[in-house]
């Protein structure tokens, strides 16, 4: 599969909570390249198994943003509480899936323009109904507990860009997905252990399990980091199309974060540098402190419009991921590179 | 019906650039009745019947919905844009677009994350929006986009149980009902207008009416059903379900009581609008010429105004025989 299509196909397909169509859909790929295992954590765990006992662990996660039902009332309507963080500014009017009995569409209600008195305030979400136009009906196929997704489809943008839902982290699940193809069946200098970690959203809680299990020596959180945008200050973002994101904080080792620009200097793969005082908010800051620690940095796909349903990448920025971790890692990582 | 209903409701047509949906009508009813179309490009259809009413009756309904309008390219290749209509401004952030039936765009926002606490539950001006159509430059972009194009918000048409979910239900409906009218009613000779610029000050409407010079006038629209949860009884406006909402006043109207009354009383399945607010293109059909006699028939719509309005269709049959009625009660002077 092309690298678009995988993407769109990936992003299309939804895990969040219990649902896991999309990990089942990067399990059934990354089976084809990698010793696969799916956990009852449904973190998803592939290995290719190089010429050392050193690992390196390449994470990215599975799960996504969304709401789960708190509440089906007679009319229809539906209460929801987020599941990760949500801009609950862009939900009015906004149709999105019930992951009920069967799929269904509905809609967050809007104040009606009569009853809309001066700014109204989008900070709670009890606040914001679901409407399902099934009114009592609603009952038979929606429960307390289910799940809520964005349902928009991905579409091209001008040049290489590309948007669609869940880019956060598909995109970095992509991206493992190439570089498990790419070393598949090549004599490796270490072993690559791909972790496809569920529950970041929630507090970065997959990834914890899986650096337990994998023990790595050393790790790279594939995730999305803040593109350029008008609203946005150069500070805090980096421009689409320049490639990955590599980052320096003091939760992160220097000297691989070193070696990354050093591997991408070396073979003229763009990229740019993101500087954070602290933690980082990616798997990350999870790994780094699993078992005795873990040598650990992060490569960041460059995304504007983050946690919403339209997230916009550069496809160029996937390949130079791609390219990148493939270098690093046939050198042999933070040894070799 | 829904599948002709989808199709007039996928066809963009925002206020002042109404020329698809008005050829996809004119190929639509072009066998069944004469039509012309006027200056302003509304469309002004004559139906003859089986027999001459001494009244003359118009059906109005308005092709035009609510958009965007690109009105700046920044140096980065963004779009800036106007709202045309009143278009829901809470329902913007964050959506994709379609400039020009083709050119894919998206309203960007600032990533929530890089707010502080009060900014997070506020939604931004709608002058600083912007459209992202992934172009770098002024240039790249001007290749593609010129200021005046159109732009819509994006969405599906879905039937969720017994309603229908889609952009431009407000006034595809009114179409669709024109549209089958045109088709099958046979008995009296009636006027149908397609009119253009409803939502920028019921502008079309005007000169149709002085085209048509009707005795008698239904505008069929949609409205507001704030029958959602949390909305207190009295202010609810109508309810989905219960058929066609009737108006009696609304801020651009005083309705024709004996009209109103009479449709009241048909023992169709309708309601009263419980609101005096909002306005239809009836607001310029009775002050044109000596005045005429005007009736409003309005589909209860949750949602309004935006990409994802939600109306029952059971509202929408019971809006096409409460026209059906109307028409031949007025012309056979039942209703004096």
């Amino acid at each position: 599969m092309e690298i678009k299509e995988l993407l769109y196909t990936l992003s299309e397909l939804d895990s969040i909570g219990s649902i896991t169509e999309a990990s089942d859909k990067a399990y059934e790929i990354l089976s084809k390249y990698a010793d696969t295992k799916k956990y009852d954590t449904l973190n998803v765990i592939g290995k290719i198994k190089g010429k050392t006992d050193y690992t390196i662990m390449l994470d990215a996660h599975i799960d996504q943003i969304g709401f789960v039902v708190t509440d089906v009332d007679e009319n229809g309507f539906l209460s929801v509480a987020t599941v990760g963080g949500v801009d609950l500014r862009a939900l009015p009017s906004k149709a999105v899936t019930v992951h009920g009995k069967e799929k269904i569409t509905a809609v967050f209600c809007s104040t009606p323009p009569h009853l809309a008195k001066g700014d109204i305030e989008y900070d709670d979400i009890t606040k914001i109904k679901l409407d399902t136009a099934l009114g009592e009906k609603a009952k038979d196929i929606v429960s307390v507990g289910d799940y809520v997704t964005f349902s928009d489809k991905c579409f091209d943008l001008q040049g290489h860009k590309v948007c669609g839902r869940s880019f956060d982290d598909r995109a970095g699940v992509v991206c493992l997905l190439e570089v498990a193809r790419r070393l598949s069946g090549k004599e490796l200098p270490v072993n690559v252990v791909f972790a496809l970690s569920s529950g970041e959203e929630v507090g970065l809680r997959g990834t914890t399990t899986a650096a337990f299990t994998i023990n790595p020596q050393e790790a790279i959180a594939v995730d999305v980091d803040f593109g350029d945008s008008p609203d946005v200050s150069t500070n805090d973002s980096s421009p689409l199309g320049n490639g990955g994101i590599i980052g320096i904080s003091p939760v992160l080792d220097k000297n691989l974060s070193q070696k990354l620009i050093d591997t991408a200097k070396e073979n003229n793969i763009p990229y740019s540098v993101a500087v954070l005082g602290g933690r980082t908010s990616t798997d990350a800051d999870m790994i780094s402190i699993s078992r005795d620690g873990v040598k650990t940095s992060t490569l960041s796909i460059p995304l504007r419009n983050m946690h919403s349903s339209v997230e916009i990448l550069d496809l160029s920025d996937i390949y130079a991921v791609c390219d990148l971790l493939e270098k690093y890692i046939l050198k042999g990582g933070v040894l070799g590179a | 019906m829904l599948d002709l209903l989808k199709k007039l409701c996928l066809i963009d047509g925002i206020s002042g650039d109404e020329h698809a949906v008005k050829d996809f009508i004119i190929n639509e009813i072009k066998d069944f009745c004469k039509y012309n179309v006027d200056n302003l490009g509304n469309i002004i259809c004559f139906k003859k019947g089986e027999n001459t009413p001494n009244r003359k009756i118009m059906l109005d309904a308005h092709l035009d919905e609510v958009g965007l309008i690109i009105s700046n390219i920044t140096e980065n290749g963004y779009l800036k844009f106007q709202t045309v209509g009143g278009i829901n401004t809470a329902a913007l952030m964050l959506r994709r677009v379609l400039i020009n039936g083709k050119i894919n765009g998206v309203i960007g926002g600032k990533p929530f994350h890089l707010l502080d606490a009060d900014s997070r539950k506020k939604l931004p001006k709608t002058d600083d929006l912007y459209i992202d159509i992934g172009a770098k430059t002024r240039k790249e972009a001007e290749k593609l986009v010129c200021l005046g194009d159109s732009a819509v918000i994006v969405s599906d048409f879905e039937i969720l149980g017994d309603c229908v979910k889609s952009k431009a239900l407000d006034d595809r409906i009114g179409c669709l009902v024109l549209i089958k009218l045109l088709k099958e009613y046979k008995k009296y000779d009636f006027y149908a207008t397609f009119t253009v610029q409803e939502e920028v000050g019921l502008r079309g409407a005007k000169t149709a009416a002085f085209s048509v010079k009707p005795d008698f006038a239904i505008a069929l629209d949609s409205t507001t059903a704030a029958d959602i949860a949390g909305t207190p009884e009295d202010s609810k406006v109508c309810t989905q379900g219960k058929g066609v909402a009737v108006s009696f006043m609304d801020k651009a109207t005083i309705y024709d009581k004996s009209l109103y009354n009479a449709a009241i009383n048909s023992g169709i399945l309708c309601q009263p609008k419980s609101a005096v607010a909002g306005g239809n293109n009836a607001g310029s059909i009775h002050l044109s010429g000596e005045g005429v006699r005007t009736l409003a028939l309005s589909a209860p719509c949750r949602y309004i105004h935006s990409a994802n309005s939600i109306v029952n269709i059971k509202d929408i049959e019971s809006m096409l025989s409460l026209t059906k009625y109307m028409l031949e009660n007025i012309a056979n002077e039942n209703i004096k």
